[in-house]
């Protein structure tokens, strides 16, 4: 049961960064690699201040969410000006330096020893994880509310109008610069934020939780939910994370002589979902997108 | 109203594609900018709304007699100051509806901020009126869907820019791609709003008739030089205009 509860709670940790990364990408355009650098500095932001500082949790988590923000506000100025491309290395190239060092500043992260122990903010006996479970859940919802909210606002149409051809929302008058800069920052924030509150979760942290996988994951759910779409992030993540790992990979009733070959076959159910979705439905399952657009008219008639 | 123009120049990799001295637009009420291709005209163009950067030179925008000095501005910038162009090659949102897209344009940029996301009310009466307005004007397929022809969308194009409510619109080509009865009222409109001293238009264009009958005034541009300016009867009559593009 606690294994279960674990695990949904992960589940919702994922929902939350692609939900983020659908407004990074999906509404903004901006393909940010580096998920798993604002998500894995929160998490060893909160660890290092509880744990080796001795902060209360809440306050090392205000102060990460912090330094989040400030780190995301400076790589945003660098880089947000910048093509897809560049934008893509440089937040994966972020990503691996955070890895790198959390493994090298041993002062500090302990390295490769691993980092620990976090303890829940508030302990109540054997309920703990499920209240912890259900401040996740809440967070998460809340996040679905404000991006359906963003979607039927004028900046959400403007982030719409930004991914679609940035230069012409310039010259109708639309600072698109400062528009992405602020969502970047403030979406890249709140994946810290929910780097920090994994702490508790993992209990122990070693940098090999911060490999570039967390980012790839993250990135298959959104594609194949529907990146563009409100409900994508949580369709694909529930599809991917909750369908493979936690109820094929855990739950499915195979007998012992079969067992071992399960996580392979769950790469390969994973790998023919993926490539099934992007035949028939390239936009992800939930598209919404125009059936127009797929094929433009000729430019002149 | 008028945009001042000296000592313009523009290179890309050492050769000049554009050298103006001394240049003043919008003095008149409709301008026209004609010249042969590649003559620079959507090069001045870019240039004006700072789309692209100037190798040297300066421009200002004077606004009831107080000057702005556009070339340290970002294209935002000069678009609210209300210098704006019409694309000469099809432009847009395509996943914006032709309503979303002149909302798009029509909403204040005050408004577009992470405050206004709590907005109870995110329709505005006003520009929704307004829009109505444009929309009964011409006709679109399903001026409650997308644009879909390549016509369509430079209409909206068009549109987009006239919801800003400019001081002054830079019309680059508006007849490329556009049905000759759509450019007839779009033309018809056009010049309404700037009979109305509403706002002033520079228009390039390679359709004269269209230049001779609806502009004070023309810039004879050539080589990425001013060659000739006057009055359409008189650049008509221009031996230089004559040799160099019409071709006689």
């Amino acid at each position: 049961m606690a294994y279960l509860i674990f695990s949904i709670s992960l589940l919702l940790i994922y929902m939350g960064l692609a939900q983020l990364l659908h407004v990074q990408f999906g509404m903004l355009g901006i393909p940010n690699f580096g998920v798993v650098g604002f998500w894995g500095f929160g998490m060893y932001g909160v660890a290092v201040f509880n744990v080796q500082f001795g902060w209360p949790f809440l306050f090392a988590l205000v102060i990460t969410c912090l330094l989040v923000a400030i780190l995301a506000y400076g790589l945003g100025m660098l880089i947000l000006r910048l093509e897809g491309q560049a934008i893509l290395c440089a937040t994966l190239a972020f990503s691996a330096i955070v890895t790198l060092l959390v493994i090298t500043e041993k002062w500090l992260t302990f390295g490769v020893v691993g980092l620990g122990t976090i303890q829940y903010p508030v302990r109540i006996g054997a309920a703990t994880e499920i209240i912890y479970f259900m401040l996740l859940l809440l967070i998460i919802g809340s996040f679905q509310l404000a991006i359906n909210k963003l979607h039927q606002s004028r900046l959400g149409r403007l982030t719409i109008a930004i991914r679609d051809n940035e230069e012409l929302a310039a010259s109708l008058g639309k600072d698109t610069f400062k528009t992405k800069l602020i969502l970047f920052t403030l979406t890249s924030c709140l994946m810290g934020m929910l780097g920090g509150l994994s702490a508790p979760l993992n209990q122990f942290l070693t940098p090999n939780m911060l490999v570039p996988g967390v980012t790839f994951a993250v990135w298959i759910a959104l594609v194949l939910g529907g990146k563009e779409n409100t409900f994508g992030a949580m369709l694909g993540v529930f599809i991917t994370f909750g369908l493979f790992d936690i109820l094929v990979e855990t739950y499915l009733p195979v007998s012992p002589e079969y067992a071992v070959m399960v996580p392979n076959f769950k790469l390969f159910l994973y790998g023919a979902v993926l490539v099934a979705v992007l035949v028939y439905r390239p936009a992800g399952i939930l598209n919404n997108r125009q059936a127009h657009t797929r094929w433009p008219n000729a430019d002149l008639s | 109203m008028k945009i001042r123009v000296r000592n313009l120049n523009k290179s890309y990799h050492l050769h000049p594609v554009l050298a103006l001295q001394e240049a003043e637009f919008g003095a008149y009420e409709l301008e026209g900018l004609i010249g042969p291709n590649g003559a620079g005209k959507s090069t001045l163009m870019g240039l004006l709304t700072q789309r692209i950067p100037p190798t040297s030179g300066n421009i200002w925008f004077d606004i009831d007699g107080h000057e702005h000095n556009l070339r340290t501005m970002r294209v935002h910038e000069v678009a609210r100051l209300g210098l704006v162009k019409t694309n000469q090659r099809i432009q847009g949102f395509e996943s914006l509806s032709i309503r979303d897209s002149l909302r798009l344009a029509a909403t204040a940029h005050s408004q577009e901020t992470l405050r206004g996301v709590l907005d109870k009310n995110q329709i505005d009466d006003d520009i929704e009126s307004e829009i109505d307005h444009y929309l009964s004007l011409f006709s679109f397929s399903n001026p409650n869907g997308y644009a879909l022809s390549g016509g369509e969308k430079k209409l909206l194009d068009i549109l987009r820019c006239l919801v800003l409510k400019p001081r002054m619109l830079l019309m680059d080509e508006p007849t490329a791609g556009l049905p000759d009865d759509i450019t007839q009222q779009v033309m018809r409109l056009v010049v309404e709003k700037a009979r109305a001293q509403q706002m002033r238009v520079l228009i390039v264009e390679h359709d004269l008739e269209l230049i001779w009958s609806f502009c004070d005034y023309v810039h004879f541009l050539s080589d990425g030089e001013m060659l000739f300016q006057g009055t359409p009867e008189n650049v008509k009559k221009n031996r230089v205009v004559a040799e160099k593009y019409m071709g006689v």
